[in-house]
């Protein structure tokens, strides 16, 4: 357990940052009744890949992403890790863009977009400057700090809970036809390819990342269910982020501080100043293998720069939107050809091995 | 007279305190050197006396008697010289180019084991280490009585030769580190270091580390203790502490004298200094996060009455508490400085200043004086000196971020100092790293 | 070291950076440089707002308030020229308490309530109220008696200051539930000022998808809140012979649904302990009247929310096994003004004081 540690945790961090804030408006908007199933739905979908890609590094043991595919062959270079990159890229865009919106929206309402969005990149970069392993070390303080933190507020949200309002239970189908149905899978999809990118720092056990992937259920089923247990469905479905407005109604009379909101909304902000990191850490290594020449540190610097002025050019929440939906079907591509690719291409080369003996 | 003398004169001979006389020992002319000041020539004499007439009496020969009293030198007057410097005594024989370098008895040179005087012991052994390097070693011997201990000296420097020795325990210590010490200061022989910066430079650190690299203690329990886990300990002669290699986060909150009280107890003194390093870097930032940019996280009351505590404030809360933690960092600075006479006096102002007056004249309000209060004693319930310090450092990212983007600015801030110190890495030990014994994150 | 050294450069870079940041503080605004009002007035006059607020203002040491209002098209706005009028921002961040007045509320609060929820400057567990006269009147006569400082007003509804059972307790966030909800509808108190008492308690309101309907008196309020299950300490007067108090209760609701009919069936078991009687009632008598004075009393509540097709217990909530969604969206209208309840009180008497009562 305790060589697992830092990538458990980090797994849990980028999860749960991502959950609380899109994930609930996506599915509350997909369908009327019966939010269960698209949930589970995703779980299982994302726990059954989440295996698969485990099962598949486990046949490449101490290599990470980039040198199993490049390993491969340049067929599988073009194929599957580009895309991974344009990836990494769209997403990092997206999460800075999207956050820095709703921080302003939420907490600092005179501030222009640009300060928080720099402030956002400054740090990132920072911590993203000295390598994955800081990355990691990182989140395990973070996690120290700003759990406990979270966990409180939200065992507090359940204050204002009516369970009366979970039925009617049985599922309605639409759901499937439903566009923010599929935006809702940036969650499952967003944070485990990272699992493929620690291997030369530090190793891991797989039984406890999918023991903490089914330790994260309750907090996707509860994301969606306490506004709807608390407001209704009709009424959370008008809300543009109902878990925050929960978050904001929570009355606490013996806490020093009067709103919690943003203990709870600060916490996962530092999830995702986390993700952020991981995630640029990831594309300069793959960029860097490419291109050798440039220190990674300067293409750091200059991916930061590049994202900086490319959210200028966003200019309010519906562009966001558009570039979520585009952003979908790459995921959709990632998500489900990368860990079965690295899954047969594993197979393969033990059957290999097996052959020559 | 011969060569070898004359030549040692002439670069010696300028100093008033150089001693050169001619005697008789063990039936031979010679012709004695040394620094008077450092030497006790009666004493010395009395002793060669009688060492030489023992073993003459035994009927030992000259050549032999030579042979045992001490290190026989030849031809260069570079190692001679530099013996006289250290404090021994050269005996020159007469007609040869020969030299004894003898072990005289020195002048009591050295203060004597006393307490320390910048770490307090609330339970636990008392005694601290010395300007002279082999009663360290002395002492630390004393506390880890095991074969595995190892010493190795070094003498460093060119023009001024310094003697730096380093420990370790042979079965615990990680032995890349060890390699890696000894091999950059073979490496770097000829600097010349006095202090712990000029060691950072020895190991090649990088100047504008924030946190130090080394930690230093003046009681040889916590030295002996940092041996046993596994860490290299270094004294470097003149300097009245241990340097202990490679530094890592939990020093600051953990001492080895905890462990004489019971456990539970232990834990929450652990936990007690924990709280109060994260209030000394949160405290003053979040007061301006609070006051200037995010009012509502406040209840009404306490809202209601910081708002009637600020009135009549002439600036923002920023400026408020930048200049009121600058004058507390001088007033902590001269507390330091000041001789013990006139100390406890400047105390008393600063408190009344502080205290008093400035609230009354309308020029902070007074909530931020218990604040600040708060953020000093929470900084002064962490381990050792160096660690105060840096901490002292990072409370002003904080309260520069919380001006700007408030509570949001302040979180900022503090992942900016866990980043940080996740970055900090000594020869591949991580600032982070947990050692349990049983395994390792 | 030569003048364009990479580290040179990069300080540069990074002063020039720093540089950025400084060019503004924009929410950077001292606490004593705002405003706090901590009572916010709406009422409708022809088609406009007219927005009143306390300002809590440092008087020499002391905290006074001071009574600001202005009419305009819409809250923001009014709120918006009274700081331009006034030497500080108004901050909306520590209302706790919404006073709507009778007019408007019967109006509709659909518009005022969505303003607050979405501009998060109000925070959605201010309570609200409705004000039974003119709001000038109320708020002048609030400061003469009580000063109107700091949170006195808000501990009227406080349930560790001055709250009872006989008032109901509704949020902004509940109000706006019940204007979207299917099956939600909320009871908001009634006040008004008095002359023995600054803030009155006369009832509340039924207010149903926004819009104030009918009144209910204090005693229903006691009886709504216990359906609703928070009416410890409440105290109830029995037809003239005793009054108790509650110290607990526990309700059993069976909700069932038959040829399009709904049927609900609970059992509302209140402990209770004497405090005062008239004469020399008996346990038994006592025990009976009580059943028999709360049943009818709600009887007749109940009518008169299915006068109103105003769900205000929240009963829809348990039909929502039986019923769809697209059905429910018809509870208030079809559904339940043929609801059959049959609610049996059981009372417990747990001890009498230090009396003994036969």
């Amino acid at each position: 357990m305790v060589r697992s540690l830092h990538v458990v945790i980090l797994y849990l961090l980028t999860h749960l940052g991502l959950i609380f804030f899109m994930f609930p408006s996506n599915i509350i908007a997909s369908t009327q009744q019966g939010h269960w199933l698209p949930i589970l739905i995703g779980i299982f979908v994302h726990v059954l890949f989440l295996h698969i890609y485990m099962k598949g590094l486990n046949y490449f043991p101490g290599e990470n992403l980039i040198s199993i595919f490049s390993g491969i062959g340049k067929g599988a270079v073009i194929l599957l890790l580009v895309p991974v990159l344009l990836y990494f890229f769209i997403i990092t865009l997206i999460t800075v863009r999207a956050y820095s919106e709703i921080i302003t929206l939420v907490f600092l309402s005179f501030t222009p977009l640009w300060a928080v969005t720099l402030l956002l990149l400054i740090v990132s970069t920072y911590v993203a400057k000295n390598g994955m392993e800081t990355v990691l070390r990182t989140g395990l303080m973070l996690a120290i700090i700003f759990l406990p933190l979270f966990l409180f507020v939200f065992i507090l949200s359940f204050q204002n809970v009516d369970w009366r309002y979970f039925n009617p239970v049985t599922p309605d189908l639409n759901f499937l036809t439903s566009r923010s149905y599929y935006e809702s899978f940036f969650v499952f999809s967003g944070g485990f390819l990272f699992l493929g990118f620690v291997q030369p720092y530090f190793s891991y056990e797989r039984k406890y990342i999918i023991f903490s992937a089914l330790l994260l259920i309750p907090f996707f089923i509860f994301s969606v269910y306490i506004p709807i247990l608390t407001l209704g469905q009709a009424t959370a479905s008008v809300t543009f982020l109902p878990f925050v407005v929960i978050a904001d109604s929570i009355n606490v009379s013996w806490l020093m501080f009067d709103r919690v909101t943003l203990f709870f909304l600060l916490s996962l902000i530092s999830f995702m100043i986390l993700y952020i990191s991981l995630v640029m850490c990831k594309t300069i290594l793959i960029i860097n293998r490419y291109v050798p020449s440039i220190k990674p540190v300067h293409l750091l610097y200059i991916l930061s720069s590049l994202l900086f002025f490319l959210c200028f050019l966003i200019p309010d929440w519906k562009d966001v939107e558009k570039l979520f939906w585009w952003n979908t079907l790459l995921r959709f591509y990632v998500f489900i050809a990368v860990p079965l690719s690295i899954y047969f291409w594993g197979v393969r080369k033990r059957k290999g091995k097996h052959e020559t003996i | 007279m011969d060569p070898i003398v004359k030549e040692i004169r002439s670069i010696l001979g300028e100093n008033n305190d150089f001693f050169l006389q001619r005697d008789i020992v063990a039936d031979s002319a010679v012709v004695l050197l040394c620094l008077d000041t450092l030497v006790d020539m009666q004493k010395t004499r009395v002793v060669l006396q009688k060492l030489t007439h023992g073993l003459l009496s035994q009927g030992t020969s000259t050549q032999d008697i030579w042979n045992v009293i001490g290190e026989r030198k030849e031809g260069s007057s570079h190692k001679v010289i530099s013996a006289i410097k250290e404090g021994k005594l050269v005996i020159n024989i007469e007609g040869t180019n020969r030299c004894i370098l003898f072990e005289p008895v020195s002048k009591m040179l050295n203060r004597s084991i006393d307490v320390s005087t910048n770490e307090n012991v609330i339970k636990g052994a008392l005694n601290s280490f010395n300007e002279n390097i082999e009663i360290n070693i002395g002492l630390l011997r004393k506390q880890i009585v095991s074969s595995q201990l190892t010493v190795n000296t070094f003498s460093i420097g060119n023009d001024i030769p310094k003697s730096l020795a380093i420990l370790y325990i042979n079965g615990k210590v990680d032995t890349k580190i060890v390699e890696k010490v000894k091999s950059l200061i073979e490496k770097n022989k000829k600097m010349d270091i006095s202090n712990i910066q000029g060691l950072s430079k020895m190991f090649e650190f990088s100047t504008w580390d924030t946190i130090s690299k080394f930690n230093s203690t003046e009681l040889p329990y916590n030295a002996s203790q940092s041996l046993k886990r596994g860490r290299v300990v270094l004294f470097i002669d003149q300097l009245p502490f241990a340097i202990i290699l490679p530094n890592l986060l939990w020093d600051m909150f953990i001492v080895e004298n905890d462990r004489n009280l019971p456990q539970p107890l232990m834990i929450a003194l652990r936990c007690l200094r924990v709280i109060g390093m994260l209030i000394a870097l949160i405290s003053p930032g979040l007061y301006v996060a609070l006051v200037a940019v995010n009012p509502e996280v406040l209840q009404i009351e306490i809202a209601l009455s910081v708002l009637q505590s600020r009135e009549g404030v002439p600036y923002p809360a920023i400026v408020e508490v930048l200049i009121m933690l600058v004058i507390l960092e001088l007033i902590l600075e001269a507390i330091v400085r000041l001789p013990k006479s006139i100390g406890p006096a400047i105390t008393m102002v600063g408190g009344i200043i502080l205290g008093q007056a400035i609230v009354e004249a309308k020029l902070v309000s007074n909530l931020l004086i218990i604040i600040l209060a708060a953020t000093t004693i929470g900084n002064s319930t962490l381990i050792g000196a160096q660690n105060f310090t840096s901490i002292r450092i990072y409370k002003y990212l904080n309260v520069i971020l919380a001006s700007i983007f408030g509570v949001f600015g302040l979180v900022t801030g503090f992942v900016i100092i866990c980043a940080h110190m996740a970055s900090i890495n000594t020869f591949g030990k991580s600032y982070l790293h947990i050692n349990t014994g049983r395994s390792e994150y | 070291m030569k003048l364009f050294n990479k580290n040179v450069i990069y300080t540069f870079a990074i002063l020039l950076i720093t540089i950025l940041p400084l060019t503004g503080c924009w929410d950077n605004k001292d606490i004593n440089h705002r405003l706090l009002p901590v009572v916010l007035g709406v009422s409708k006059i022809e088609n406009e707002y007219e927005v009143i607020i306390n300002l809590p203002v440092s008087n020499a040491g002391k905290i006074e308030s001071r009574i600001v209002s202005f009419k305009d098209k819409t809250i923001a706005k009014a709120i918006d020229t009274i700081s331009r009028n006034l030497e500080s921002r108004v901050d909306l961040l520590h209302v706790k308490l919404i006073i709507i007045e009778r007019g408007a509320a019967e109006d509709g609060v659909k518009d005022i309530i969505g303003g607050f929820m979405r501009s998060r400057e109000v925070s959605p567990k201010a309570l609200v109220a409705i004000s039974d006269e003119d709001i000038n009147v109320l708020f002048s006569k609030l400061k003469d008696t009580i000063g109107l400082v700091g949170s006195t007003t808000v501990d009227f509804f406080e349930k560790n200051a001055g709250w009872d059972p006989d008032i109901a307790l509704t949020r902004v966030w509940e109000v706006y539930r019940g204007i979207h909800s299917y099956t939600y509808d909320v009871a908001i108190p009634l006040i008004r000022s008095g002359d023995e008492f600054p803030m009155e308690q006369i009832g509340s309101a039924i207010v149903k998808n926004g819009k104030m309907v009918d009144q209910i008196s204090p005693d229903e309020t006691l009886l709504y809140n216990i359906f609703k299950g928070e009416s410890s300490s409440g105290e109830i007067e029995v037809m003239e012979k005793a009054t108790v108090r509650i110290v607990n209760n526990s309700i059993h609701h069976k909700g069932s649904f038959h040829n399009n009919q709904p049927f609900l069936k609970s059992k509302i078991k209140l402990k209770v302990v004497i405090l005062e009687t008239r004469g020399e009632p008996s346990l038994n008598e006592i025990k009976k009247e009580l059943n028999q004075a709360l049943s009818e009393r709600f009887n007749i509540m109940i009518l008169k929310t299915k006068e109103n097709k105003a769900d205000i217990f929240g009963i829809g909530q348990f039909f929502r096994r039986e019923l769809t969604r697209k059905e429910l969206k018809n509870w208030r209208t079809k559904y339940y003004t043929n609801l059959k309840m049959d609610i049996q009180f059981n009372v417990d008497i747990q001890n009498q004081g230090y009396l003994i009562t036969s």
